[in-house]
């Protein structure tokens, strides 16, 4: 039997060894074509049933109207498969350089920030943007940590909803929208950021909403600042009046809320046309809360913003213009317990600015876009009339001309230059003439 | 503002919730009907060949639905339903062409993002009427972008180019099913 075997095995090897060598190759050939058409096939095929699994297999048309059909084919579920959360981010980094302090440059890790969405369920979702500022944050160090959005999503039907948590205040181009491929130069504007204090976020409710003509609005009830934490000795409230007062929902002070209305208008494609108003009291009753200031003159003080834009976006042209103004009410009292200090708290501030950007070269996917900026604001238009001799003056306004570019090497991620002059300058605010070298990403 | 205004305030939007909750702006069945009213049958069409989506560059998962509409005289067009991603989850699209290839409507059928919705706009999606697989379909040129939803308009623009391009490679030739 073990012979028989051996044969058995042994005859079709010799066989096959006898075979002319061309004849073997083009059976093999043969062989190799049938079966890549057959993996082809069935490729194809798999193809086709992951399609058919996610449409039906035909949409039988009747004449019945649209509108009363809506229910009777079941939709179909996404072809790809959607994790309930997912990450996206951006960062930037800078280079700046004062033309007459060399000395004075800096290079600076501005920005790293992990963003996330996770579906709950089809109307429910939550949204947190987390950033690392400047590099390193320890009780050594000057960076910080912060929570700059978190929020639960609600939608109430797919055109409007609610939003709870910590959310960006609507107002502006840029504070919904600061990724640093969504801003021409390095910096952010400094009118929206020295008068609207982006990224400005406040906790609360909000409802959002938009309509088929292009309407989009938001309404929101939130906290606000807190007048009590002014600090007359310091800067901040010269570089930015309510950038030194937010709160950004860090134990934040919660008697007084505030209100928020925004619209946009984006009927026409490439137009952007819209404004917005935030006013309430900003007290917080620091007069009679528990540790507040017990002689604190400015319980009733309302501070009022408000802000209108447009911006048109066409071929290769993309111009922009904004106008922001604010307020801060009953601040005569409590201005004249700062006399002598610095920094008192204005009455009026305000700012805007006109740009206009070129996407010269484009290639691929990347592109060049020459800009040019002029932006005028000030701090500190005015302040509450103290007693003749004793007030502090208006600071002047500044003017800022920034001519620059954005090099996308994709459109995800840019190299920027710009070149900053100043009317005056001011150490203390960093104000003076630069050129700026900058990075972002995001995803 | 006083906390204690919240409680009216919030029982006024609650009594706006509706019962039922849905994302869908539009079914496919609806997308079908507003484009092609006198189709009596929505026939389904071979899915692109692996060979087809490496030539458009498409990723590796695409598996646009392809519907050939049809009326009584024949071929309408083709409903072609489709998904790219906004800025971080899908948005479900279905693009009608007529016959010879050039867009009849894009509707988006299901939107899920926290922002970025806008490119459900009638008026930014009609931008896309007319054009055919010889237009350059692209951002900043000759379709115009929406501030604050570049992601979404630049991906969904992506998404129409590259159907058009597929229009033009396989159902242009492809015969009429009897």
């Amino acid at each position: 039997m073990r012979h028989l075997h051996r044969a058995a095995i042994l005859a079709p090897l010799a066989l096959a060894a006898a075979l002319p060598a061309h004849a073997d190759e083009a059976a093999l050939q043969a062989e190799v074509e049938a079966l890549r058409a057959e993996l082809a096939a069935l490729r194809d095929e798999v193809r086709q049933l992951r399609a058919d699994r996610t449409a039906p297999a035909a949409v039988a048309a009747t004449a019945a109207p649209v509108a009363s059909t809506s229910a009777a084919t079941p939709n179909p579920t996404p072809t790809r498969a959607e994790p309930a959360t997912t990450l996206w981010g951006y960062g930037q980094l800078d280079y700046n350089r004062p033309t007459a302090h060399a000395a004075d440059a800096r290079a600076d890790l501005s920005r790293a920030v992990i963003g996330f969405n996770h579906v709950f369920d089809e109307a429910t979702r939550v949204y947190g943007e987390l950033e690392w500022e400047h590099a390193v944050a320890s009780a050594e160090d000057r960076g910080e940590v912060e929570v700059e959005q978190l929020y639960v999503e609600h939608a109430l039907a797919p055109e409007y909803g609610l939003r709870a948590g910590l959310v960006l205040i609507p107002l502006g181009l840029l504070n919904e929208h600061h990724e640093p491929t969504q801003f021409y130069g390095v910096e952010r504007n400094f009118v929206e950021t020295a008068i609207i204090p982006t990224t400005w976020r406040e906790g609360g409710v909000t409802g959002y909403g938009s309509t088929e003509s292009g309407l989009r609005w938001n309404l929101g009830v939130t906290t606000g600042p807190d007048l009590g934490k002014w600090d007359p000795a310091s800067d901040e409230g010269r570089a930015s009046p309510l950038g030194s007062i937010h709160q950004e929902l860090q134990l934040a002070n919660a008697h007084d809320l505030s209100v928020f209305g925004a619209l946009d208008w984006q009927g026409v494609p490439g137009l952007d046309v819209g404004g917005g108003v935030f006013t309430g009291r900003i007290g917080q009753a620091t007069r009679k809360r528990s540790g507040g200031d017990a002689n604190f003159p400015a319980d009733d003080a309302r501070l009022t913003l408000g802000e209108a834009h447009a911006r048109w976006q066409t071929g290769p042209f993309d111009f922009a213009a904004l106008y922001t103004r604010g307020s801060i009410s009953h601040t005569q009292a409590l201005n004249r317990g700062f006399l002598g200090q610095p920094t008192p708290v204005p009455k009026t501030f305000f700012g805007g600015y006109v740009q206009g950007a070129w996407r010269a070269l484009e290639w691929n996917d990347s592109a060049l876009v020459p800009f040019l900026r002029y932006e005028e604001f000030n701090t500190a238009a005015s302040y509450a009339a103290q007693p003749p001799g004793l007030g502090t003056p208006a600071q002047p306004t500044q003017r800022v001309w920034t001519v620059g570019a954005n090099y996308y090497l994709n459109p995800n991620v840019v190299f920027k230059i710009d070149y900053q002059d100043f009317r005056y300058d001011d150490a203390a605010l960093n104000y003076g003439n630069r050129v700026d070298l900058g990075i972002g990403y995001q995803f | 503002m006083h906390v204690r205004w919240l409680i009216p305030a919030g029982a006024g939007l609650a009594a706006l919730a509706p019962a039922a909750y849905a994302t869908q702006y539009l079914s496919v069945e609806q997308a079908g009907r507003a484009a092609f009213p006198q189709a009596t049958e929505f026939r389904a069409h071979a899915a692109p060949d692996a060979a087809t989506a490496a030539r458009l560059g498409a990723p590796p998962d695409w598996a646009p639905r392809v519907l050939e509409a049809r009326g009584a005289g024949g071929r309408l067009g083709w409903l072609i339903v489709d998904q790219v991603l906004g800025k971080s989850e899908l948005i479900r699209y279905a693009l009608a062409l007529d016959a010879a290839g050039a867009v009849r409507s894009l509707e988006v059928l299901d939107y899920r993002e926290s922002h970025g919705g806008e490119v459900r706009l009638a008026p930014w999606r009609a931008q896309f009427v007319g054009k055919t697989a010889r237009d350059p379909v692209v951002l900043n040129q000759d379709i115009r972008n929406i501030s604050g939803a570049t992601l979404s308009c630049r991906h969904l623009t992506d998404g129409v180019r590259r159907l058009l391009q597929l229009y033009n490679a396989t159902l242009r030739e492809a015969p009429e099913a009897p």
